[in-house]
C-alpha cells in the first residue's frame, strides 16, 4: 500500500518527524515501511521565464536562452536542448549546484557557449514516466502564464513535495489498506492526536431501489443513488494523491470512487442507474453463466462467485469487476454507489480463478470493515457534491445480516507481563491500549477488559493484547534469560547420530558431499529408480516441466551434478548425497554415491580408474563404522539387469535379507547419455533407514593370542566363474580353527592361462590360540585345504 | 719397534688404508694383511725359527702390528660406511612439493556445514531434534498452524499441491504439530531441520527448493525473554560474541506476538554498509510466541503451558556467513564451489 504523507498529514500530525523516522517507527511496530519515494526531488530550484531564445551557433538542437530567474537571481544563460524551449514560456529551472536525480548541475561551456544552469522535464525531477504524457517526457515542463517568476518552492508549486511510504500490509492488518487506519496508527506510535473527519449524511429524497442479499457470502450491502452528476476531471489535488498512492486518474467519479477507498479500505462499486434493467439489485451466489465485464471481456461465473443482480441479470462480480451493460460513462448522469461486505474466501477464489486482482478485490479478499458503510458512502456523496456538481442524493439503504458485535477481551497486567517477560505498569499498559484506540476499563489490580476497536479485525485474544503492548512499548525492553533446563537433555538419537558419521566417513575418504533438488522431471523420475517400485507423488500445479515428480531416490539427480562438473572439465569426481525420499509407499533416509574417473592419489601422479569395488569398499566401511558384522550382509549378484548398470559389474547388497543397496559401473551407453564423457563411473542407491536403526551389538575385547601366526600361500586355477567369496569360505570351512584369515592377493587371467580360467593366488594366515604350530599341523590342515579346493571346484595348484 | 720388516709392513698397510676409497677396497687391504696367507701371517707361522729369547718379543711386535692394522681397518671401515650412507641418502633426495597421497577430506556443501553447526549449536542448549515428512497434509501444514482454508496468510507462500489436501510443506513449522501430538502434555524443546517448498521461480535470491530449521519450546512459564535469549545465544555462537540482536514486530499466523529477528552486521559492526544496505542490521529468521490456538488445537492448555517458536533459513544464514553470491550455488554442486568448503569444524 502506497501512503502518501501529506494525505495523512490532514488527519495526524507529522510536524518534526521526518518520512525516515515515520517509517522506521511504523517498521518496529510491525508494520513494515519497505521504502520511502519522494514523488520528485531537486534543490536550488526557481520558476524562470525565457526572455530569448536564440539558435546555438554551432549545434542544430541546441538553443541559447536568457532566461529570467527573478529578483535574487536575475537573468542567466543557459544551453537548453528541448526542442519545446522558446521564448516566453515559464520553466522550472535548476540553478548551478542544484542537486537532481541525476546529479549535481555545474556551470559548464557547452560548444563553446557558457550555461549555467538547466531548465528541467519533471523526468529530470525524479517524477516517474508513468505520471507524464509523451509530450512532457521529451522536452522542459511547461509552466502555466501564471507561475510566479522567482518562486523556489517549485516542487511545493507543483504539488510534488509529497513522500510516500510503500507499506507492507500482512496477513493480519488489512485495515491498514486505509489511509484513515495509517494515520490512527502513526497517531499511536508517536502518541499523537488523531482527527478523522466524519461526512455528514446528505439525503434529499428517497431511493425506489430494492435491495438485498440472497447469499450468506454477502453480509452487508449498502447502497445510495445520486443524481445530476456532471462527469469531467477530477480536481489537481485528488489526482495528486492518486498519482502518490499508484492509483490512475480517469475522471471525477471513478476517483472518487478510488480515493475513498484509499480513505476508508472499503471499496466502492458504482452504477449506471439509468442502465439497471430494473430498480433493484441483489446479491447472489448460485448464479451460473456468461458475465461480461467492464474490460469488454466474457468471464464465465459459476456457482460460489458473487453476483449482483438487477432482474436476474448480472450487474457485477462482487468485489471483483463490474459489468459492462451498466457501467459508468462519460455520459452518466445518474449513480448508484454501492458499498456492500463480501466473504473472503469467495473473493478470493474469484479472483484466483478469473485472473481479476485489484485494489478492491484485494481490500475483500483481506477482510473488510463490514460495519462503516453509512459512513462510506455518505463520504462519496460529499465528494461526488464538491466534484461531480452531484444535486440529488437519496437516503442511504442498508441491508445488513450481521450484528455488530462488541469484541471484548479479558486480561490483566500480569497476563501481558507473563507472555512477554515484561515488567510493564498498569499506567503503562493502559497508556499503549488507548493510544491504539481501544476502551481500557482496568481494575485497581492490573485485571481489565478492553474494548477492541471496529477496524481491528485481527485482535481477538488476550495473546494478540500482549502483542499491541509490546509492538507500541518496543522489544529492547524484554530482558533475555534463557530458559530454565531441567533433567532431560536433548541430543541426537542414534539413528541421527549415524546418520552424521556416515556422512562424516565419506567425507573423510574424500568425497564431496552435495545437495540436490527433490523435485525432478518426468523422465529423470523413471531413471536410476534402483530399490523399488514406489509410486511417487506428482505436483498438480507446476511451475516447470522440471520439477514435477517428488523424488523417490536420489542417484539420478546426483549424476546431473556430476554431469554438470564434467561439463565444467572436472572429469575426476566423488560426489554423495543424503536425503529423505517419500513416496506413496514409505519414507526413507537415502545414500547416493557417484564415482566418476580416476582416484587421484598423488595429484596426478598417481591414479586409480574407479571401479566396482571402491564402491564395495565404500559400502563394507558404512557398515562397518556402524558396528554391523559381516554375517548380517552380504552381496550378491543381481538377477535382473538394469538398463543403467554394467550386468557384470553390478550388485545388490542384503542386509539381514533387505534389500538395502544396489551399486556398480554404469552401463557404457548411460556414461555418454549422462554426458560423462569417455570415462567411467561407479554409482551406488542405497536406503539407510534400515541401518540407523538397527541394533548392534556391544563391542567386547576378546584375548590376542600369545601364539605366533604363519603365513602360506597357495596358487591355483581355476574356472573363471568360480567366486572368491566361495574358495575362501572352502577355505576356511576346511581349515578348521586354524584358519584365522585368507585372503585373494593376486588374480591373473590371460596370456598363458586356458580361456575360461584365471590363477589366483591366496595367503593364508594359520593360528593355534592355544599352542604354537608345527609344521606337521601347518602341512595336514594345507594339505586338507588342497583337497577341498580340488574337490569343490577342481583347481590346478601352481606350486 | 726392532723387526724392521714388521715396521715396513706397518707403514705399508697404514699407508695403504689411509688412501682407500671404498669399502671393497678396506676388504681387499684386510685380505692383504690380516689374512692366513698374508705376509704378517707368513712371519707368525715362523716364528719357530727364531731364536727363543726372541720369540716372545717378536710375537709381541706382530700382534701389535695385527692390532694396529685391524684398528685403522675399522676407523677406516666406520669412516667410509658413514661417507656412503650419507652420499646413499643424498642420492635418495626426493622433492618434498610433489603432491600428498591426497588423504584430505572431501568438499562439503556449506548448506551441509551451516545445517549441521546450527543443529550442535541447540543441541548444547538441550534442544532434540525432530523431523517430519516433506509431502505433508494441508491439515498439518496450515489448519493445525491457525491457518484456516482460504485464510490470506495462505497467499503468503505460494504452495506446490499434490491433491487437494496434500502438499510439499511450505515450512518446517508443520514439525511443531507433529512433535506436539507425539509428546502429548510433556515439555518440549525441539528442533526441526528440513527442506521446504515454495512455488517460486528459481533466481539468484529465490529457490523453489530451500531448508529451515524449525525451534519450539514449549513449557510453564515461557515468555518472550527466553526466546530473545535463546535466539540471542545462537546469533553468537553462528556469527560471532560481539553480535547483537534486534526484534521487529510482524505478523505469523501461527504465533503471538510474532517478530522478525535482525542481528547487527558483521561487515561493519552496525554503522551501515553494502551488505546491510546501509541499515546495520541483517533480517535472519522470524519466530514469536506460539498463538493459543496453535497450542489448544494440538492438544496443549494454553491457560497452563505457553512456548516460542522460530524458524530460520539454513541457505540464508549460510549466504551470510559465507559470502555467497547465488542461493542455487548450493544446488548446482560445482566442485569448484565445494572444495572451498572443507573444514569440520
Amino acid at each position: 500500500m502506497l501512503v502518501s504523507l501529506k494525505n495523512v498529514a490532514q488527519y495526524v500530525s507529522l510536524d518534526g518527524l521526518s518520512a525516515e523516522e515515520i517509517a522506521n517507527g511504523l517498521t518496529f511496530a510491525g508494520v513494515e515501511v519497505e521504502e520511502v519515494r519522494r514523488m520528485a526531488s531537486g534543490t536550488n530550484l526557481v520558476i524562470g521565464k525565457i526572455l530569448e531564445c536564440e539558435k546555438h551557433p554551432d549545434s542544430d538542437h541546441l538553443h541559447v536562452l536568457k532566461v529570467d530567474l527573478g529578483g535574487d537571481y536575475g537573468v542567466e544563460q543557459i544551453v537548453c536542448g528541448a526542442p519545446n524551449a522558446r521564448k516566453g514560456l515559464k520553466v522550472i529551472v535548476a540553478r548551478v549546484g542544484s542537486v537532481l536525480p541525476g546529479g549535481e548541475i555545474k556551470k559548464g561551456v557547452i560548444r563553446g557557449v557558457e550555461s549555467n544552469g538547466m531548465c528541467c522535464s519533471l523526468l529530470e525531477l525524479g517524477v516517474d514516466a508513468k505520471y507524464l504524457s509523451e509530450y512532457q517526457q521529451k522536452g522542459i515542463e511547461e509552466l502555466p502564464e501564471d507561475a510566479i517568476v522567482g518562486n523556489e518552492n517549485v516542487l511545493k508549486y507543483l504539488n510534488l513535495d509529497d513522500e510516500v511510504l510503500d507499506v507492507k500490509v500482512l496477513a493480519n492488518r488489512p485495515d491498514l489498506l486505509s489511509i484513515y487506519n495509517v494515520a490512527r496508527e502513526i497517531g499511536a506510535i508517536f502518541n499523537r492526536k488523531v482527527e478523522i473527519p466524519e461526512a455528514e449524511e446528505i439525503s434529499n429524497f428517497k431511493t425506489k431501489i430494492e435491495i438485498g442479499s440472497k447469499s450468506e457470502k454477502c453480509s452487508q450491502f449498502s447502497i445510495k443513488e445520486v443524481r445530476g452528476i456532471c462527469i469531467k476531471p477530477s480536481p489537481k489535488w485528488m489526482q495528486n494523491y492518486l498519482n502518490a498512492m499508484g492509483v490512475r486518474s480517469i475522471n471525477n467519479v471513478v476517483d472518487i470512487g478510488n480515493y475513498v477507498m484509499l480513505l476508508t479500505g472499503q471499496p466502492l462499486h458504482m452504477y449506471d442507474a439509468d442502465k439497471l434493467p430494473k430498480k433493484e439489485l441483489y446479491a447472489y451466489s448460485e448464479y451460473e453463466g456468461d458475465f461480461v465485464a467492464l474490460d469488454e471481456n466474457t468471464y464465465a461465473v459459476k456457482p460460489g462467485d458473487i453476483v449482483i443482480c438487477s432482474d436476474h441479470k448480472p450487474m457485477c462480480l462482487g468485489g471483483v469487476m463490474g459489468a459492462l451493460s451498466c457501467a459508468v460513462d462519460d455520459f452518466s448522469k445518474n449513480l448508484f454507489i454501492e458499498s456492500a461486505s463480501f466473504d473472503s474466501a469467495s473473493i478470493r477464489r474469484t479472483s484466483l480463478r478469473l485472473g481479476l486482482v485489484s485494489e478492491s478485490s484485494q481490500r475483500f479478499v483481506k477482510g473488510t470493515n463490514h460495519f462503516q458503510s453509512e459512513e462510506v458512502l455518505n463520504l462519496a456523496a460529499s465528494l461526488l457534491k464538491q466534484y461531480a456538481d452531484a444535486k440529488e442524493f437519496s437516503d442511504n439503504v442498508v441491508y445488513q445480516d450481521e450484528e455488530e458485535k462488541v469484541n471484548k477481551i479479558s486480561s490483566s497486567v500480569e497476563k501481558i507481563n507473563g507472555r512477554l517477560g515484561t515488567s510493564f505498569t498498569k499506567e503503562q499498559i493502559y497508556d499503549v491500549l488507548t493510544r491504539l484506540q481501544f476502551k481500557v476499563m482496568m481494575d485497581a489490580n492490573g485485571e481489565f477488559v478492553v474494548k477492541v476497536p471496529q477496524f481491528r479485525l485481527d485482535v481477538t485474544c488476550s495473546a494478540d493484547l500482549s502483542e499491541e503492548v509490546i509492538r507500541l512499548l518496543g522489544y529492547e525492553n524484554v530482558p533475555s534469560l534463557l530458559p530454565k533446563l531441567d533433567t532431560k537433555v536433548g541430543g541426537l538419537t542414534h539413528g541421527q547420530a549415524r546418520l552424521r558419521e556416515i556422512r562424516y566417513f565419506l567425507l573423510e575418504r574424500g568425497l564431496d558431499e552435495c545437495l540436490t533438488y527433490s523435485l525432478l522431471n518426468k523422465k529423470e523420475i523413471k531413471a536410476f529408480n534402483l530399490l523399488n517400485d514406489d509410486e511417487h507423488y506428482e505436483i498438480l500445479n507446476p511451475l516447470t516441466d522440471d520439477h514435477v515428480c517428488f523424488r523417490t531416490h536420489v542417484l539420478n539427480s546426483l549424476l546431473k551434478a556430476a554431469e554438470y562438473n564434467v561439463s565444467r572439465q572436472e572429469k575426476n569426481l566423488a560426489l554423495f548425497e543424503t536425503s529423505n525420499v517419500q513416496s506413496l509407499q514409505r519414507r526413507e533416509e537415502h545414500l547416493a554415491i557417484v564415482l566418476v574417473g580416476q582416484e587421484q592419489a598423488q595429484g596426478a601422479l598417481k591414479t586409480i580408474p574407479y571401479d566396482f569395488y571402491h564402491m564395495k569398499g565404500l559400502v563394507e566401511g558404512i557398515f562397518t563404522l556402524l558396528g554391523i558384522e559381516a554375517s548380517r550382509y552380504k552381496f550378491e549378484r543381481l538377477e535382473s539387469h538394469f538398463d543403467e548398470l554394467h550386468p557384470g559389474k553390478s550388485a545388490k547388497v542384503l542386509f539381514q535379507n533387505q534389500l538395502v543397496a544396489i551399486f556398480g559401473e554404469l552401463h557404457p551407453q548411460k556414461i555418454s547419455e549422462y554426458g560423462l564423457g569417455k570415462t567411467n563411473a561407479v554409482v551406488l542407491e542405497m536406503n539407510l533407514s534400515p541401518l540407523l536403526f538397527t541394533k548392534v551389538n556391544i563391542e567386547k575385547m576378546s584375548p590376542i593370542s600369545r601364539f605366533p601366526s604363519v603365513s602360506r600361500d597357495l596358487a591355483f586355477i581355476v574356472d573363471k566363474k568360480v567366486e572368491a567369496k566361495d574358495l575362501l569360505k572352502t577355505i576356511k570351512i576346511a581349515g578348521k580353527g586354524l584358519v584365522k584369515d585368507a585372503f585373494i592377493f593376486d588374480v591373473y587371467q590371460g596370456a598363458n592361462i586356458d580361456e575360461g580360467k584365471k590363477s589366483i593366488a591366496i595367503s593364508i594366515v594359520y593360528r593355534n590360540d592355544n599352542a604354537t604350530l608345527t609344521e606337521k599341523e601347518i602341512v595336514d590342515v594345507q594339505d586338507k585345504i588342497k583337497y577341498e579346493l580340488g574337490k569343490n571346484y577342481h583347481v590346478e595348484f601352481r606350486m | 719397534m726392532k723387526n724392521n720388516k714388521l715396521k715396513d709392513i706397518l707403514q705399508n698397510a697404514l699407508g695403504t688404508i689411509e688412501k682407500a676409497l671404498s669399502l671393497d677396497a678396506l676388504i681387499n687391504i684386510k685380505n692383504t694383511y690380516l689374512s692366513k696367507k698374508s705376509e704378517l701371517m707368513g712371519m707368525m707361522s715362523k716364528i719357530g725359527e727364531l731364536p727363543p729369547e726372541e720369540r716372545k718379543e717378536f710375537g709381541q711386535e706382530v700382534n701389535e702390528v695385527k692390532t694396529t692394522i685391524a684398528a685403522s681397518l675399522d676407523e677406516k671401515m666406520a669412516e667410509l660406511s658413514e661417507k656412503e650412507m650419507a652420499e646413499k641418502l643424498k642420492k635418495e633426495e626426493i622433492d618434498i612439493s610433489l603432491p600428498s597421497r591426497s588423504l584430505t577430506v572431501g568438499g562439503r556443501n556449506p548448506f551441509h556445514i551451516i545445517k549441521d553447526e546450527m543443529i550442535d549449536v541447540f543441541l548444547g542448549m538441550g534442544f532434540e531434534v525432530a523431523d517430519g515428512p516433506e509431502v505433508e497434509s494441508d491439515e498439518f501444514n496450515f489448519e493445525l498452524l491457525n491457518i484456516p482454508k482460504d485464510h490470506p496468510a495462505r497467499d503468503m507462500q505460494d504452495t506446490f499441491y499434490i491433491d487437494k489436501n496434500t502438499l510439499l510443506r511450505t515450512h518446517t513449522s508443520p514439525v511443531q504439530a507433529h512433535v506436539m501430538a507425539e509428546k502429548k502434555g510433556e515439555a518440549i524443546r525441539v528442533i526441526c531441520p528440513g527442506k521446504t517448498y515454495r512455488r517460486d521461480d528459481d533466481d539468484a535470491t529465490h529457490s523453489h527448493q530451500f531448508a529451515q530449521i524449525e525451534g519450539l519450546v514449549v513449557d510453564k512459564d515461557i515468555n518472550i525473554g527466553h526466546l530473545k535469549a535463546t535466539l540471542e545465544l545462537f546469533a553468537q555462537r553462528m556469527f560471532g560474541e560481539k553480535r547483537k540482536i534486534r526484534l521487529r514486530s510482524s505478523y505469523f499466523p501461527f504465533t503471538e506476538p510474532s517478530v522478525e529477528v535482525d542481528i547487527d552486521c558483521a561487515n561493519c559492526g552496525g554503522k551501515g554498509c553494502s551488505m546491510c544496505k546501509g541499515t546495520g542490521y541483517i533480517e535472519i529468521l522470524g519466530g514469536g510466541m506460539v498463538h493459543p490456538n496453535v497450542l489448544k488445537m494440538n492438544g496443549y492448555d494454553p491457560e497452563v503451558y505457553s512456548g516460542f517458536a522460530f524458524g530460520i533459513g539454513i541457505e540464508r544464514v549460510a549466504i551470510l556467513r559465507y559470502g555467497i553470491d547465488d542461493i542455487r550455488r548450493f544446488y548446482q554442486n560445482d566442485v569448484r564451489f565445494l572444495h572451498q568448503f572443507r573444514k569440520k569444524i
